[in-house]
């Protein structure tokens, strides 16, 4: 039996009204995830390639918030209830509620929810309490989910620049608008910002190439600026610019950290008792600088050590290579090279449950893949010489987390308990890295052995 | 092969653009020693052919031009152009040029723009203030950022790919002829103009579309030959005439309705004698169509022309140019589009090419 109960004064309203908007610019549904002294908002890109939070702290930004639990598996991940619901349904009550010169304008907003194992029922009651008594009332139906985090190690990140949303609007502005990419590094003194687009274009159409924007501006315009010289890093530029305009309406400072390209970086930034965390996948050239054990070698380890692991992220890149068709960015793939090198830095506990069945790309062509990430499929590429396409594709692996991975079994072995078993093998796993032995015998040969089943 | 150069008067160059690009995408520019050409010629709708002197929009002192034909023809998207000189916008300096990246030739405009910054109030402190270092995480003491009040520099680089075209290539385009205009007259007031055509335009079309709906209804006969008549002539059709008294109409008529707007006392400006002799004066159609009356349906040369394209046209009001329009009866009308300033002196000159439809 979960309990939760919340209420919202006007200005939150409309703060949860702009950060649902933000989010609607991720994805359709947001990931409701409930704790003890804090409530979070996140939503995953379509492309897992961008990753975005709003923690809303009990004390500051609640008027009320409680929250019970009482499950009966004990796992670390009992205390947490989650859900998600589509973010069109949330925005439509929130839409013109604030407007204060009305009568009927919004005085509160109180939600509630129950979660009952004996009832069927999934809805979130949502009130609104308006002037002159008047009270409007939704049920909306959220949907069971286990939520996946991006993982992100802020120690790690030795690049770090802080900067006023606006003034990063007034780089944006100068680019083109069918820029997609965001390339940034810096160079004397200077930061560089350069859109690009990687749409393959036909030689013909010269005249249907983009336009390359490079905006420069003196390191001194930032209010922090600590980049490693020359390193070019590139994220979506559409994500870029949907967390500057969230940060403009929030009044905030935008704060970035990331690595090194092909690494995540993220953007931070808190107000009002939020904080938000824009967690999005980098392009670039990995340089060996950079990157001692970059995936460049994981993938050549992958495809000798590794058997299983080969066909799919061959399958994967073809995928990736039409999502950027497509213009998007490509999603990540499992990366089972990244256990050599993985991203974790949070706690365990996020990686508890990611096994978030709806947010698999579209089903059944991904989860041939998912199967095939055990009984490889027959394809002798694996064994072919590293072409130099092959050795390019790094760069558009993406590290994230092993999410990836553990949403693969979610979506062909999971049972209706979330889970944890299976995935948390995985991430103890994960987690003795050096000691890693590849896998030798078909998924269907160990099946029987319960820890499988 | 070589140019590059400061730009000036990036407000008129923008605009000037911006009216291009509202005819058609690909614009052949071509750079010559004195004069800047652009032309859009689309595949369908009216064609312009505009020659710049180099100094309205280019700094001539810096203006550099080397080729082997004595100029530089290049192909570009001239709405890209359009958009990335948005960036010269309260630009301290601005200049472009001719480059290539990666064997592709580009056209490259170098923006900087200064502004004063007041130092730590224009990047919001109010935000550094409220923030709590997350987890524990470096606050921000290790500032790189000048606080102070000081001139930001800005460095913008818009790298437009283009076409380099050979003089071979550019040798088969034409200016149009025409034949000698029946009637010219300078145009009113060009929001004016265009104002009151999208009016029409816009009443036309809309009354079409309830008058194909009603026809159905009513006559199911006669709904075919209108429905057909109407695919046959989607777009409505605006009817300009003008004569040498000064008038100039605009009308339009459909199955449904006929307006008209008639404008008077606008002037039929004289022709350069140095250009004509004399005798050949006499003869010129022109001078036929003023010794008729004022009052006479003789004396008017008349134009068809799609009313959504002669809206595109007019977009170069943006200029606030002065207009000299040719009516070449039942064929063609041209517009001698003269931006501001350049009136007497050395022209910059945006020639339209509008065909007449067949009634």
């Amino acid at each position: 039996m979960t309990t939760l109960s919340l209420s919202l004064a006007p200005p939150a309203i409309v703060r949860l009204h702009d950060m649902l908007i933000c989010l609607s610019k991720f994805s359709d549904t947001v990931a409701i995830e409930a704790e003890h002294d804090l409530l979070r908002l996140s939503a995953l890109n379509s492309s897992k390639t961008a990753f975005l939070s709003f923690a809303c702290a009990r004390e500051s930004f609640f008027e009320n918030y409680s929250f019970t639990t009482r499950q009966r598996s004990m796992g670390p991940g009992a205390d947490r209830f989650y859900c998600q619901i589509l973010i069109k349904a949330l925005l439509s009550i929130f839409r013109g509620r604030v407007d204060r010169h009305k009568d009927t304008a919004v005085e509160r907003c109180e939600m509630e929810l129950h979660e009952d194992s004996q009832q069927a029922e999934c809805r979130l009651a949502v009130k609104m309490i308006c002037g002159l008594g008047v009270i409007k009332s939704y049920k909306l139906t959220y949907e069971p989910a286990s939520i996946q985090h991006a993982v992100f190690d802020k120690s790690r990140a030795v690049n770090k620049w802080t900067a006023d949303p606006r003034f990063l609007k007034q780089i944006t502005e100068h680019f083109s608008l069918s820029a997609e990419q965001l390339d940034m590094y810096s160079d004397s003194g200077k930061a560089v910002f350069t859109s690009f687009t990687t749409k393959v274009m036909d030689g013909k159409e010269v005249l249907k190439y983009p336009v390359h924007t490079s905006v420069a501006t003196d390191k001194r315009d930032f209010e922090q600026f600590n980049v490693e010289d020359k390193m070019h890093i590139a994220i979506n530029l559409k994500d870029f610019k949907a967390a500057i305009a969230h940060a403009e309406t929030a009044n905030a400072t935008i704060t970035a950290r990331y690595t090194y390209p092909c690494k995540p970086l993220q953007l931070t930034y808190d107000f009002e008792g939020v904080s938000a965390e824009f967690t999005i996948m980098t392009r670039g050239e990995v340089d060996g600088d950079f990157a001692p054990a970059s995936s460049r070698s994981g993938i050549r380890e992958l495809s000798q050590r590794q058997t299983p692991g080969a066909p799919i992220s061959v399958q994967r890149d073809r995928v990736s290579r039409e999502a950027t068709q497509n213009g998007q960015m490509p999603p990540p793939p499992p990366p089972p090279g990244r256990s050599i090198k993985p991203l974790q830095g949070s706690s365990t506990q996020e990686h508890l449950s990611r096994s978030m069945a709806s947010e698999r790309p579209t089903a059944s062509s991904l989860s041939m893949e998912f199967d095939s990430l055990f009984v490889p499929a027959d394809d002798d590429r694996q064994w072919d010489e590293m072409n130099e396409e092959e050795e390019e594709e790094p760069q558009d692996i993406l590290g994230w987390d092993a999410s990836g991975r553990a949403d693969a079994f979610a979506a062909t072995l999971r049972d209706e308990e979330p889970g944890f078993s299976r995935n948390e093998s995985k991430t103890d796993e994960a987690e003795t890295e050096g000691m890693r032995i590849p896998p030798t015998q078909r998924i269907s040969q160990v099946r029987g052995f319960g820890i499988f089943d | 092969m070589r140019f590059r150069t400061q730009l000036k008067n990036t407000r008129t160059f923008s605009k000037l653009t911006a009216s291009l690009s509202s005819l058609g995408k690909v614009c052949w520019m071509r750079l010559e020693y004195d004069v800047v050409r652009f032309t859009v010629i689309p595949d369908q709708g009216t064609q312009v052919w505009a020659q710049i002197p180099v100094d309205t929009i280019f700094e001539e002192s810096s203006y550099q031009l080397e080729s082997n034909s004595d100029a530089v023809n290049i192909e570009i998207n001239i709405s890209l152009l359009n958009r990335a000189l948005r960036s010269t916008m309260g630009a301290s300096s601005s200049q472009l040029r001719l480059t290539k990246k990666d064997r592709m030739p580009l056209l490259a405009l170098t923006v900087l723009t200064t502004e004063w910054t007041e130092g730590n109030m224009a990047l919001a402190t109010d935000g550094l203030v409220e923030r709590r270092p997350a987890g524990g995480s470096a606050t921000p003491s290790d500032v790189v950022g000048d606080r102070r009040a000081r001139e930001r520099e800005t460095w913008i680089t818009q790298e437009i790919p283009i076409k380099i075209l050979h003089e071979d290539v550019v040798e088969s385009l034409h200016e149009p002829h025409c034949p000698d205009p029946d009637v010219y007259i300078i145009l009113p007031n060009l929001m004016q103009l265009k104002s009151i055509s999208d009016r029409f335009t816009k009443l036309a079309s809309t009354e079409s579309k309830g008058q194909q709906q009603s026809i159905t209804v009513a006559e199911p006969a006669a709904s075919t030959a209108g429905a057909t008549a109407l695919s046959t002539n989607a777009a409505p059709k605006l009817e300009l005439s003008a004569n040498m008294h000064g008038k100039l109409r605009l009308a339009i008529a459909t199955d449904g309705l006929r307006i008209s707007s008639v404008w008077s006392g606008l002037v039929n400006p004289p022709l350069d004698p140095a250009h004509i002799s004399e005798d050949r004066t006499s003869q010129l159609p022109s001078e036929r169509m003023r010794e008729t009356g004022d009052d006479d349906e003789a004396g008017w040369a008349r134009v068809r022309i799609d009313g959504k394209d002669w809206g595109r046209v007019l977009s170069v009001g943006r200029l606030s140019p002065k207009v000299v329009a040719c009516f070449i009866n039942n064929t063609a009308l041209v517009l001698y589009v003269y931006l501001p300033g350049t009136w007497n002196g050395e022209e910059s000159c945006l020639t339209y090419y509008i065909n007449s439809f067949t009634a």
